[in-house]
């Protein structure tokens, strides 16, 4: 009995983080996931560059090509499903009850959401490549120095981190994997649809201008135009006030979710 | 069969005390006579599901609404430009065939939960028609595919969407979307019972992402670039969406709906062996 408890293990939480990463990133390489993470940012840069180039691209409000005008949101559509899937994720976890299994063992409560987290960051990272790739064919370019291609891949990435927070949120407090399902591609089509991203907010019916200006994704839209710059001035310039609501909207989000957050993992069943 | 047999003797081997009930059996399990009434029990369980599952189906319901208010805000002054008429009459189709074709997601993940709590297993066990299982999975997505296309008819009336083709074309028209959905919850049932669960539900978004963008119901067929215009003119959403807007707005229907016949026998007749060999390797796993 004395060996037993002198050998008695004591875990290292960055240790058990390390694990419970790999433990979801590992099947992604094996089971297919990663292929569709590319296809589907393939997906929103033909999707959206193809059908809608001729229609709209008269009005790409005097940037240099369509390519460089859709690219932002082309970016942001890919992280969000990359992140929002892991409302599936995470609720399928909750049914199977492997979070539950997590709290009664010596784990940090912090851990198993910190590894889903990491796990979703590394989602996003390929989604974020992938996308880079898939508009430089297009002719997207970045113009505006190396500081600001890292600004604008750091934006992606903590938009990305932001929309995981919610997904997993959603799915943790749902545990019902059917209902996330509708809840993934749906919504950012609308979004999207209903920015800045796409065509320049004159050209919406005046009723509606107003939310289209000031909702998160028109936001980004701007703030990531920004930091690609253009060949021509009209992206815009890179400051505080182009940046800096984009930055509130995330950290405000992250600062509304917590809260939520720490009450489903404290919901005992 | 094997599980019939053994069933029917057990009323001469319980001498240990044990008492079950003898069913009387007319018929075979797999008798014609006992599908019928076998897939409508299923059938009613599915839906009965849906009904009190309200955040899933309000969901899968109301997204595709919203979008379409959004296709029609974002796209209609530059489609009514090109093509005269308002866009109405390719985004209600299209978006139609966007919620039969992501509703088919709830009945795929539902499969994938059943299969894996055991439920699958224990259907396997009672005399039940083998064939009523899968049957009835699609039965109930036809019905929840028609009232989805109902739905969104009446969010397109409200909009002004309307039908110049008379009653019979209108009627037809809900029922168009269930014959290409119908075929993708082949699709979704077939990968469900194959694949990893994250990777059905993330492959059949991307299949149906890219039949909405490149169909002819998102943008008139002639705003794609020429080489890739063969290909949207004969993908299935677009025969559906051409079906559709010929019986309401008017133009040919034969030549399109026959396209969509045939994309969905295709896709039935390539996954109609592996779903039932599928199902049944699903049904006997522990």
């Amino acid at each position: 009995m004395t060996v037993l408890e002198t050998a008695r293990p004591h875990p290292s939480t960055s240790r058990q983080w390390w694990v419970l990463t790999v433990r979801i990133i590992t099947p992604t390489l094996r089971n297919g996931e990663v292929v569709t993470l590319i296809a589907a940012s393939i997906m929103f840069t033909v999707g959206f560059y193809i059908p809608l180039k001729q229609m709209m691209g008269a009005l790409a409000n005097g940037m240099s090509s369509y390519a460089q005008y859709l690219m932002p949101l082309i970016a942001l559509q890919a992280i969000a499903f990359a992140s929002l899937s892991a409302a599936f994720r995470s609720a399928t976890d909750s049914v199977l009850g492997i979070n539950r299994r997590f709290k009664s063992m010596p784990i940090a409560p912090l851990t198993p959401p910190a590894s889903r987290m990491s796990a979703s960051m590394y989602r996003c990272s390929i989604a974020l490549a992938v996308s880079l790739v898939c508009g430089h064919v297009i002719g997207f370019r970045f113009y505006g120095g190396l500081a600001h291609t890292v600004g604008f891949c750091v934006v992606v990435l903590l938009i990305g981190a932001a929309l995981s927070f919610l997904g997993d949120l959603i799915g943790a407090a749902t545990e019902n994997p059917e209902a996330t399902a509708p809840l993934m591609l749906l919504p950012q089509l609308i979004l999207g649809f209903l920015s800045v991203g796409v065509q320049p907010v004159e050209r919406f019916p005046s009723w509606i201008q107003p939310f289209v200006r000031n909702q998160p994704a028109s936001q980004e839209v701007y703030a990531l135009r920004a930091l690609a710059g253009d060949s021509t001035p009209m992206a815009g310039p890179v400051s505080w006030s182009v940046i800096g609501p984009t930055l509130l909207w995330v950290a405000g989000f992250t600062i509304v979710l917590l809260p939520f957050h720490v009450l489903v993992a404290s919901r005992r069943r | 069969m094997v599980v019939a047999s053994a069933d029917n003797t057990t009323a001469t081997r319980g001498g240990l005390g044990d008492e079950r009930p003898i069913v009387e059996r007319d018929f075979a399990e797999n008798s014609l006579r006992r599908l019928v009434p076998h897939t409508w029990v299923l059938t009613a369980r599915l839906m009965r599901r849906w009904r009190r599952d309200r955040a899933a189906v309000l969901e899968s319901v109301a997204m595709p609404v919203v979008l379409l208010v959004t296709l029609h805000i974002v796209l209609d002054d530059g489609i009514s430009q090109v093509t005269g008429h308002s866009a109405l009459y390719g985004s209600v189709p299209l978006i139609a065939m966007v919620a039969a074709m992501s509703g088919s997601m709830v009945g795929g993940i539902g499969l994938m939960r059943e299969r894996s709590d055991g439920f699958l297993s224990r259907l396997w066990v009672v005399p039940m028609h083998r064939a009523s299982g899968l049957l009835s999975r699609l039965a109930a997505d036809g019905v929840r595919i028609v009232v989805t296309t109902a739905v969104i008819l009446c969010a397109g009336l409200v909009m002004g969407f309307r039908f110049h083709q008379g009653f019979l074309a209108s009627v037809a028209f809900v029922f168009v979307p269930t014959v290409f959905g119908l075929a993708f919850t082949v699709i979704v049932i077939t990968l469900a019972l194959y694949a990893a669960n994250t990777l059905v539900v993330e492959g059949t978004e991307v299949i149906w992402g890219m039949l909405m963008f490149f169909s002819s119901g998102f943008v008139p067929l002639d705003q794609f670039p020429r080489w890739i215009q063969p290909v949207v003119q004969h993908q299935p959403v677009s025969y559906s969406v051409e079906a559709m807007r010929g019986l309401s707005l008017g133009g040919p229907v034969l030549a399109p709906a026959v396209g969509m016949l045939l994309w969905s026998a295709g896709i039935v007749a390539v996954c109609a062996i592996p779903m039932a060999v599928g199902h049944r390797r699903a049904s006997m796993r522990g």
